[in-house]
């Protein structure tokens, strides 16, 4: 009966998943009938695969979507959708980002860079015995080509990088590249450290003898992975790869053995109803989904499993920490006690509850809790937190931190009737450590203190006497956009409180952050932070003075646009802490995560959640949550890491 | 003066309109809040990338340069007609340095396939049936049919299309879920590959020739109920001319006017491809690549396509005009 219930409600979410989404065209699903519910999922159905054999053969969506420039694998120059397997199987890097384990893995790299005092030079250890999948070595010459092919041409993404930063390279032997640097960089070698994306190596002998690089489309791509090019569509719907007879010579193999598909094929689906119904057949063993589209899934099919067993099913490591960003160079979000009222002004269970049905964990402060920076930054900040005070005038103080925020996601999720373990551990690890208290009476108070009022609606007027209108920016993708549903959930919490808030997504909203032209944005409220590791260089330094422009011209740091004197000490005394000092490094990103909560340039709220789905007929031992021995994803680089780690059913 | 009065006249609306067109599509994009160099450096950024912050105003400065988007909007106006008039529609921005014209060369084909086979089709059946159906207006096939057509036509298309998909992809597995052709099977003249396109075409085709036929039938019904009310048909019918005569010489052939008229105008509109069906079907063609240039701000590639949606249209329309004069020999006097 309850099979039957779950059946009929995941047609039904799948039907409503597709009108929707074809209605916003572009994402969507699929529809109900009662026949639809008895359909044989047990039924291997044909794959449609052509000569590939399905039991030896990985099937992935695409995240990015339609490969537009499908015969061009020139990944230097501007957007080649590189998670077409390109990153993910094909290319090893220098090092990759594994935010799962939170380990940082040497691909073509043999270690660590080698800095000198000052960070003006450096040498990198290359391992050895690599080959290009055309058979051709792999040498630190490939390495200083691709740096000095990059500083020639101006069409690179990466040229004006290598062109301020670099004095010269060269090759110390075949595994030692040597830098020297115009400028003291102690951050110089993460532009070749993968996490989802960097700067990749060229193989010098298909280069060298290219007229116009920029323009060149490198195809067939060879790189040193453990798959090389097997086919692709010309209309950019698919792209087959096939494992090297030779993966033992990819550091992919070196590190940890045989992949275990022969062929990964990537493709695309114009829908979501498409994703599910190809998952449901059998004819798609991965597919990123949004939250409804999850539940379809779950709901319709016994092979398919999420990434975790059970509540909240979604991927919560992902190293992205959503939430909201302040215009802090519009009034009134250029005043801190206005950025903090509307903080307090959000019930965090509710706002979860709206934005990912209570699925995320939450984060305090602007990294996401995940790997290890529960461990090394938000935990060793708590009775910073719990400290942290606002001062609300007259002498009135207030400490807003709250450690139990996060059981009340845990009872809105009871509430929801899921099942929900008491092992604080695990509860940690689900919904985070802590967040911030539901307080619109203090909120009141900072407004109040600021010169705001309330018209006889209860509506709050600006200090002018206006209107307070607020809207909140965001892509249109409200499926599996993550800024779309912080601005719904702002929105609704803002209302309440008596703010004239609305949403406002928008297609243009990557070019209407860069300039400026919003109250509030969904955008991420910080830089990502590698996901690894004990550096937040990445995080902080996009809040440097140096690269705040004024409204209109496009910012190149963080899109708050905010930035003190005192965060940009910060970042310059990371610039000159080592980063392979691992406690020297966290003291300095605590410092400047302290900086950020006092001035909540950005409110964090919950950590990137993802929606994927495995099918287990063909393929099996994914990372999920019980055992995540590597990354989830199939778009990520150290996807090829998760290849040796498959295990074949052999189902026909 | 046929040729004065009626030839010159639409020669010279023609080149007028589609000069027109191609300017308007030139200057709108560019008015859109949709910058395609910032689109490209966002997308670089949103995927995770290390894009160097100190970096940012080279890239956009060099990006800038490679789109040619460089100079005033005049200066990019007159460069943009003089590479048009060499035939060259440019490179894609968001799928640089793909030349536009390769990108529109490798969907139009699936776009062509598809709709130009489904709107004859539709066009034909819908109006001989319905030609018919409205002569005959008094006897039950024709109700029946004008029920079924009526029950069809209301339907949004993309719950009709879903419909299908469900039913005949899921449920009875007869067709695939997606795609255009088999997964890694290359396009090819050969007999294997043409199956296989027209077993995936099936569904999408079939969405379209249904919905399509009840709209062409209705028109027509409509039509040819209101010729068969005019006095000439009354006559005709009084003079005893043949009935078969009167259906095809009087009624149908005067109802066809604006159906043809319509025909034009829908051939024209193939040329902006079939987004929904594209979409809910998985299907490659210029739908889907329109939309994401447009989201994108590809201006390159949103003017080559609507240039030939421009150019498809108004010489579908011209076409319809200098074809009128066969069908209705009062232009022929005017």
């Amino acid at each position: 009966m309850r099979r039957t219930w779950r059946g009929v409600v995941g047609l039904l979410l799948l039907a409503a998943l597709m009108l929707a989404g074809c209605a916003a065209a572009e994402e969507a699903a699929e529809p109900a009938a009662e026949e639809a519910a008895a359909a044989p999922a047990e039924e291997l159905p044909t794959s449609g695969l052509g000569d590939l054999p399905r039991n030896e053969t990985l099937i992935a969506d695409i995240l990015t979507g339609r490969v537009g420039s499908p015969t061009n694998f020139n990944e230097w120059v501007g957007w080649k959708w590189r998670d077409r397997g390109m990153q993910n199987l094909a290319n090893e890097p220098l090092w990759s980002v594994d935010f799962a384990t939170g380990e940082i893995i040497p691909g073509l790299a043999a270690g660590d860079p080698d800095y000198n005092e000052d960070f003006t030079a450096l040498t990198i250890p290359l391992r050895q015995g690599v080959t290009w999948s055309d058979g051709q070595p792999f040498t630190a010459a490939d390495v200083v080509f691709t740096v000095e092919t990059l500083m020639a041409h101006e069409g690179f993404n990466a040229n004006s990088f290598f062109v301020e930063n670099v004095a010269s390279v060269s090759a110390v032997d075949d595994a030692t590249v040597a830098f020297e640097l115009k400028i003291s960089n102690s951050r110089f070698h993460t532009t070749f450290l993968d996490r989802w994306g960097a700067t990749w190596i060229m193989p010098k002998h298909l280069w060298e003898t290219v007229e116009d690089p920029v323009n060149f489309e490198f195809n067939p791509f060879v790189g040193t992975g453990p798959y090389k090019l097997h086919s692709f569509d010309p209309s950019g719907f698919w792209t087959i790869w096939e494992k090297r007879a030779d993966w033992d010579k990819s550091p992919t193999g070196m590190l940890f053995g045989e992949p275990k598909p022969r062929y990964v094929v990537f493709q695309y689906f114009a829908n979501e109803g498409a994703k599910i119904l190809a998952q449901l057949t059998h004819a798609a063993d991965v597919v990123n989904v949004s939250s409804d589209g999850l539940k379809a899934v779950l709901a319709q099919s016994d092979s398919s499993r999420a990434y975790q067993l059970e509540f909240p099913y979604v991927v919560n490591n992902d190293p992205a920490q959503t939430g909201l960003t302040f215009n802090t160079a519009r009034a009134p979000y250029d005043n801190r006690e206005v950025r903090w009222a509307l903080l307090l002004a959000i019930d965090i269970a509710e706002y979860m509850g709206l934005a990912v049905d209570g699925t995320g964990a939450l984060s305090p402060v602007h990294i996401p809790s995940l790997s290890n920076y529960p461990r090394d930054f938000i935990a060793p900040m708590e009775s910073w937190l719990q400290e942290f005070t606002l001062d609300l005038g007259n002498g009135e103080t207030f400490k807003p931190y709250d450690p139990d925020a996060p059981q009340r996601i845990v009872e809105y999720a009871r509430g929801r009737g899921n099942e929900i373990s008491d092992d604080p551990a695990v509860q940690d690890q689900a919904f985070g450590l802590g967040w911030y208290k539901y307080a619109p009476d203090v909120a009141e108070k900072l407004l109040v203190k600021n010169g705001f009022s309330r018209d006889g609606n209860g509506n709050w007027l600006l200090p002018d006497g206006s209107p307070w209108k607020l809207s909140c920016l965001s892509g249109t993708d409200v499926a599996t956009g993550h800024p779309a549903r912080n601005c719904a959930a702002a929105v609704q919490a803002w209302k309440k409180f008596g703010v004239d808030a609305t949403a406002y997504p928008s297609e243009a909203s990557a070019n209407l952050n860069a300039i400026g032209d919003f109250d509030v944005s969904g955008n991420w409220p910080a830089q990502e932070p590698w996901g690894a590791g004990p550096d937040l260089y990445r995080v902080l330094n996009y809040w440097n003075s140096e690269y705040v422009k004024p409204l209109g011209d496009t910012t190149n740091g963080h899109p708050s646009r905010w930035s003190t004197p005192e965060m940009d000490a910060v970042i310059e005394k990371l610039r000159n802490t080592d980063p392979t000092d691992s406690q020297a490094t966290i003291d300095v990103g605590i410092e400047g995560l302290k900086l950020a909560v006092t001035e909540m340039p950005g409110i964090p709220t919950y950590g990137y959640v993802g929606f994927i789905t495995w099918d287990q007929t063909y393929w099996t031992n994914w990372p999920g949550a019980e055992n995540p021995y590597t990354q989830p994803y199939t778009h990520w680089g150290p996807f090829k890491y998760m290849t040796p780690f498959l295990e074949p059913t052999g189902a026909p | 003066m046929f040729v004065r009065r009626y030839l010159i006249p639409r020669l010279i609306q023609y080149v007028l309109v589609i000069l027109l067109g191609i300017t308007a599509v030139f200057f709108i994009p560019r008015l859109l809040p949709n910058d395609p160099v910032m689109r490209t450096v966002a997308e670089l950024r949103a995927r995770g990338s290390t894009l160097e912050p100190g970096a940012v105003d080279k890239i956009i400065a060099d990006l800038t340069e490679l789109y040619g988007l460089e100079g005033s909007m005049g200066e990019q106006y007159w460069a943009f007609w003089g590479r048009l008039l060499r035939g060259d529609l440019g490179v894609s921005f968001f799928q640089f340095p793909t030349p536009v014209l390769r990108l529109i060369t490798t969907a139009l084909p699936w776009t062509l396939g598809l709709l130009l086979t489904t709107t004859l089709l539709a066009w034909g059946i819908g109006n001989l049936v319905g030609g018919f159906a409205g002569y005959y207006s008094n006897r039950r096939w024709s109700h029946l049919l004008d029920t079924v057509a009526m029950v069809l036509r209301p339907m949004p298309y993309y719950i009709f299309a879903f419909a299908l998909l469900l039913l005949f992809a899921y449920v009875v597995r007869w067709f695939p879920v997606s795609g255009g052709a088999t997964l890694g099977r290359q396009p090819s003249l050969s007999w294997a590959f043409v199956q296989d396109v027209l077993w995936h075409s099936f569904l999408p085709a079939f969405s379209i020739f249904i919905l399509g036929t009840a709209v062409w039938f209705q028109t027509m019904k409509l039509v040819v109920q209101n010729v068969n009310g005019e006095s000439f048909v009354f006559y005709a019918k009084l003079s005893g001319v043949q009935e078969s005569k009167i259906v095809s010489r009087y009624v149908i052939r005067n109802a066809l006017l604006p159906q043809i008229t319509g025909l034009g105008l829908s051939l024209g509109l193939i040329f902006s491809g079939a987004l929904i069906t594209e979409i809910v079907f998985s299907y490659p063609g210029l739908g889907t690549l329109l939309y994401n240039a447009i989201i994108t701000g590809d201006y390159n590639l949103i003017m080559g396509i609507t240039v030939f949606s421009i150019v498809a249209i108004t010489t579908a329309v011209l076409i319809v005009d200098l074809l009128y004069p066969f069908f209705d020999p009062r232009i022929r006097y005017m």
